[in-house]
């Protein structure tokens, strides 16, 4: 008669990769309408004889988000207690930063030339593969091997010189690792495509050649790396990037949480 | 065949264009451009690391040599069956260790290059574990960067010379 309960575990103090990636799915509920006269097949009581949280029709609804709230928040504390940063980490190298939501923006002006570096926090935690879970190591709980979570988000550098019309493009990746592998001889980031778009359009063209560099001669594809890195976009730049987008998309997980939270409380 | 150059270090700024020009240079004086050859530059931490794992040896280093081909008598180029097999290995250069070396009336790419071609004569059987050896690696050495340095105007001496 338990079985709703067991469905819904209580993952208290996990770090943050196993709260996110394993949460597990909640039993459908039934609205607080429905009829109370027989529940849904488990048991065949009385509605209202037997005060068992998730079967009792009235308040079903009431007892499974009051869970839900107070689950979300113990998870509200447990994340702002593992959250690095409370604000923003800085950019070296003289970046301005705007953030629109999960979007964010970093602007540099340099001899004539305006650098924009855009990326969006949305799906940018790749997800954790593995095998079997490793066996913890002696002295180690297996809670203590949970990787950090770290947002690596594609990002679009786009340069300008002043008095031009278009903007060079590139859109910049970070490895993705294979299933089971550590890839640590990639670079720290890649080019994966280049184009023109005119400045101060919104929407990518695709009728504008785009040059992929996925069999791309080598040679050009180092001078594109060097070009960007004269502009300040370099691996520096790409780690300290991780950083930031880390950051913010802790900061929105959390503002999710106590919104949801919020949301589920009020009546 | 293919020249992969990596730069995983955040320690050094690199000119990837130059280094590559460089490094064809060299794969072309060697005999060697129908291999695919792999470079990766790393910093201290990484190439410290990778020194005390494949040689006990736990200090920073210039360059780490993995050759594709085993057991290659000094300065032979391999006759693979397969094209899979045209495929010389990795050097590792740790650019860090290398830029902290360089003096200041050395040219940082000019160092590389030498470094670069130490490594590689590696990947082709070359040692330095004997005065025999040395000599042989020293001479060979000092004929790529010669020619070398017929082209490129530069005045490239071998890694090698003074180690016996």
């Amino acid at each position: 008669m338990f079985q709703l309960l067991r469905c819904v575990p209580r993952v208290l103090g996990t770090a943050v990769a196993g709260l996110r990636a394993a949460a597990p799915s909640l039993p459908r509920l039934q609205p607080a309408s429905r009829p109370c006269a027989r529940p849904f097949g488990l048991l065949s009581v009385r509605a209202r004889s037997v005060q068992l949280p998730g079967l009792l029709c009235s308040g079903l609804h009431t007892e499974g988000d009051k869970a839900f709230v107070d689950f979300l928040s113990d998870e509200i504390k447990e994340e702002k207690k593992i959250q690095k940063y409370k604000s923003l980490p800085k950019m070296s190298g003289g970046w301005e930063l705007e953030v629109n939501g999960t979007e964010a923006k970093l602007v540099r002006k340099v001899a004539g030339e305006k650098i924009t570096v855009t990326f969006n926090i949305n799906n940018s935690i790749p997800p954790a593969f593995g095998g079997e879970e490793e066996e913890p190591s002696q002295g180690q709980k297996a809670e203590e091997q949970e990787p950090e979570l770290t947002s690596t988000p594609n990002f679009v550098v786009e340069v300008t010189k002043d008095g031009s019309s278009k903007a060079l493009v590139l859109d910049c990746h970070y490895p993705e690792d294979e299933i089971g592998q550590e890839d640590d001889q990639s670079d720290i980031f890649s080019i994966k495509e280049v184009s023109f778009q005119a400045t101060g359009e919104s929407d990518w063209k695709d009728t504008n050649y785009t040059l992929n560099t996925d069999s791309l001669d080598w040679g050009l594809y180092d001078h594109l790396m060097d070009f960007l890195a004269d502009r300040g976009v370099d691996n520096t730049f790409a780690d300290e990037l991780v950083e930031l987008s880390t950051a913010l998309e802790h900061q929105e997980y959390i503002s999710f949480l106590e919104d949801l939270k919020g949301f589920v409380k009020s009546k | 065949m293919s020249l992969a150059l990596r730069n995983l270090q955040r320690a050094v700024p690199l000119r990837r264009a130059l280094l590559r020009q460089r490094l064809q240079a060299v794969r072309g004086v060697l005999g060697v451009r129908a291999f695919d050859l792999g470079v990766v530059c790393v910093d201290n931490r990484k190439i410290q690391q990778m020194n005390r794992i494949y040689r006990e040896q736990d200090t920073p280093t210039d360059v780490l040599s993995f050759p594709f081909h085993e057991n290659l008598k000094a300065g032979e180029i391999p006759q693979p069956d397969f094209p899979d097999d045209y495929n010389l290995g990795d050097i590792f250069l740790g650019v860090e260790f290398i830029f902290q070396q360089c003096k200041e009336d050395e040219d940082y790419y000019d160092i590389l290059t030498v470094t670069a071609t130490h490594g590689l004569c590696h990947l082709l059987g070359f040692t330095h574990s004997t005065e025999a050896e040395w000599q042989k690696m020293y001479q060979k050495e000092k004929q790529v960067l010669q020619e070398l340095n017929k082209h490129m105007g530069t005045r490239l001496q071998p890694l090698s010379r003074g180690l016996f």
